[in-house]
């Protein structure tokens, strides 16, 4: 086994199988670090909690509920700042934040009644609103409260609001991956089934494991709708409460980040027939190859080649303008879970550049069982590091921009490594065509940062050259660029929008004729 | 209205191995390098192979390989349900890809290519469930 050990972790032996390096020949059954266990103590590690992977990654965005965590103040941290799961409702979900604010006293006498008060003020607060997620935390899981006896108790007195409770306290699992997995089960147990959807199209999906980071749903549904898919539900981002009980309808699921939902769509496959298809939003061929296979399963093929061509001659010079100046460079993939397999091959493919490194905080072993096959010989690939590994890492492998989340990406800085937020991104949305290429141009800009190569200069030891004004992007991209690339009318950089996602809203689609039963009723 | 939560496949799920080595290993150079290839663009491009389950993984593995191999050998794939034709989508896709990129494979003989397709269906369970270091592939839930 290639494992690798760090310096910095010879202290922690334990550590050394969460590090591997892919060699020569090397294969799954040789090459493939431990994953979703508990955090080894005495390192220090970036994952997030099981309440923060069921109410922050996959409870939150859902657009159109109030969602209440049952516990301290601080457990609602994560929100407008840091989190980017937008909606076309105006942002409901993370403009507007509740907790029932525990303190000590009802640490000692029970948090029920404050439970029960919040619910209610929070409903009149917000009257248009009749829906609602509770998350337990560590606090109230710990003194035994029983949310889900209070939100029956709400259920009957306001019989027009519906309540889901999620039972997963900060400490029910290894990672944020523990909750992914307690609200999946818990939904589906809780909340599937209970509402008939209208159907309105003879192919009608679920879209799973997929959370609007800066419009990506609503990218994905636009291409869905031109080819006259009905999008049932979206689990969860930009997604209503009631869609989602009506998930057991779909034709079939399309799962996207099968790290944090694979759960639902397996068992809608198991209890309900609908089979699962694991689809890359991301990168022109795997977003291609995607929208082909929906369109072959529904046997409407051509709707999906016809957006495939549309969009791939307007986005490709674009793509390719960047993938000329980012030939070589280094990256690490390190972001939460899904993406290091998501991007490491296409991003190579693609945009040129050499995937030197993937982690993944909270990612099982299926996870880094598609990381290490994807990415090339001599990859570092870590689980669950520590920010200790990551700087080691850094030194040793000198990558030119790392792709992770707001922690560690502010540390790379301080040593002089530009970072992209792989989690909520910079400029996105990423997936769809355009979305790559917005991809490939904070990529660039990232990399060929002048005010970066400033900032690397010591001014107590490097040489300042005094002669030398002021440079741009191009300057340092295109030094040894031939004039083919340089001059050529056809690569462009990015032409798109500051915002590429409002426009979506107003959109119009073609109707296509429906041959099958227009309800439910008609068909039964 | 929860649907039924009792597990109706649990003498699957609590499957054996079948392989207890790589099904490579006896193989010729020539026939390793082919399964290379066509394994290669497999654990690159598609994510079939790794549902997080083995006994879903041996199912996808046969499913999507075995229709794959039909439509190389220019068969009629018989689709009798929605999960079947969710295999014949994959399958699709990979036999367009194998014809473009390793134009060989169809100039070998049909009997070849069911043995070629064969093997690889033993290299990938090898590689993805009996000889995988993935721990959870056992666990019986989801």
């Amino acid at each position: 086994m290639p494992y690798h050990e760090f310096e910095c972790s010879k202290v922690i032996p334990e550590r050394k199988e969460h590090a591997v390096i892919k060699g020569e020949g090397e294969d799954l059954t040789s090459c493939l670090p431990k994953g979703y266990l508990n955090t080894i103590p005495g390192t220090i590690s970036e994952r997030g909690c099981a309440y923060c992977g069921a109410k922050h990654v996959i409870g939150t965005p859902m657009k159109d509920v109030i969602h209440i965590s049952h516990g301290p103040v601080g457990c609602t941290y994560d929100t407008w700042q840091t989190k980017r799961y937008i909606s076309d409702n105006d942002n409901f979900q993370l403009k507007y934040t509740f907790a029932t604010d525990v303190k000590e006293k009802h640490i000692v006498f029970g948090a029920e009644k404050l439970l029960k008060q919040n619910i209610i003020e929070a409903f009149k607060a917000f009257p248009d609103t009749k829906r609602m997620t509770i998350y337990q935390t560590c606090a109230t899981a710990l003194i035994g409260d029983d949310a889900n006896a209070i939100a029956e108790e709400v259920m009957e007195e306001l019989p027009d609001v519906d309540i889901f409770v999620c039972n997963s306290p900060g400490f029910g699992g290894p990672s944020q991956s523990g909750g992914h997995h307690k609200i999946n089960i818990a939904w589906i147990n809780q909340k599937v089934g209970t509402l008939e959807p209208e159907i309105t199209s003879d192919h009608v999906i679920n879209y799973v494991g997929e959370y609007n980071i800066q419009g990506d749903q609503e990218v994905m549904q636009d291409y869905f709708k031109r080819m006259g898919i009905q999008v049932l539900s979206t689990f969860t981002g930009n997604g209503s409460y009631d869609d989602l009980r009506g998930m057991h309808r779909a034709h079939l699921n399309v799962l996207e980040c099968a790290r944090s939902a694979e759960y639902i769509c397996d068992e809608l496959r198991d209890r309900y027939g609908i089979p699962r298809l694991d689809i890359d939003g991301f990168g022109f061929k795997p977003l291609a190859d995607s929208l082909r296979k929906i369109g072959l399963f529904f046997g409407i093929e051509e709707r999906a080649e016809q957006i495939i061509a549309e969009e791939t001659a307007k986005w490709r010079p674009q793509l390719d303008w960047y993938k000329a100046r980012l030939e070589g460079k280094k990256v690490c993939l390190w972001p939460g879970g899904s993406k290091l397999w998501h991007w490491a091959n296409v991003i190579q493919e693609e945009m040129g550049v050499k995937v030197v490194s993937v982690y993944t905080k909270f990612g099982h072993q299926g996870d880094m069982e598609k990381g290490v096959s994807r990415c090339g010989e001599g990859a570092l690939a870590i689980d669950d590091p520590n920010e200790l590994e990551g700087l080691e890492a850094l030194d040793m492998l000198k990558p030119d921009v790392i792709f992770t989340g707001k922690r560690p990406g502010e540390m790379a800085k301080k040593v002089g490594v530009p970072y992209l937020n792989a989690h909520a991104y910079h400029n996105g949305p990423y997936k769809g065509f355009e979305g790559w290429v917005r991809f490939a141009r904070d990529i660039y800009n990232a990399v060929y940062s002048p005010i970066h190569q400033l900032a690397l200069r010591d001014i107590s030891k490097d040489e300042i050259p005094a002669g030398q004004g002021f440079v741009t992007r191009r300057m340092l991209s295109d030094t040894n660029l031939p004039d083919e690339i340089t001059s050529s009318p056809v690569l462009s950089e990015y032409t798109g929008t500051y915002d590429s996602v409002s426009a979506l809203r107003k959109k119009t689609y073609p109707e296509f004729p429906r041959t099958s039963a227009t309800t439910l009723k008609d068909a039964a | 209205m929860a649907a039924n939560r009792k597990i109706k496949n649990m003498a699957e799920r609590k499957y054996e191995k079948v392989y207890t080595s790589d099904p490579l290993a006896s193989a010729s150079p020539e026939t390793r390098e082919q399964i290379g290839h066509l394994e290669n663009y497999i654990m690159k491009n598609c994510l079939w192979q790794f549902n997080s389950r083995g006994w879903d993984r041996r199912k996808q593995n046969a499913g999507i390989l075995g229709q794959t191999t039909q439509l190389l050998c220019d068969e009629e794939v018989a689709i009798t349900s929605p999960l079947e034709k969710c295999y014949w989508v994959d399958a699709t896709l990979l036999n367009r890809a194998y014809r473009e990129r390793f134009p060989w494979i169809m100039e070998m003989p049909k009997e070849d290519v069911k043995a070629l397709m064969q093997l690889l269906n033993a290299r990938l369970d090898w590689t993805t469930i009996d000889g995988s270091l993935n721990l959870e592939l056992t666990v019986v839930n989801y």
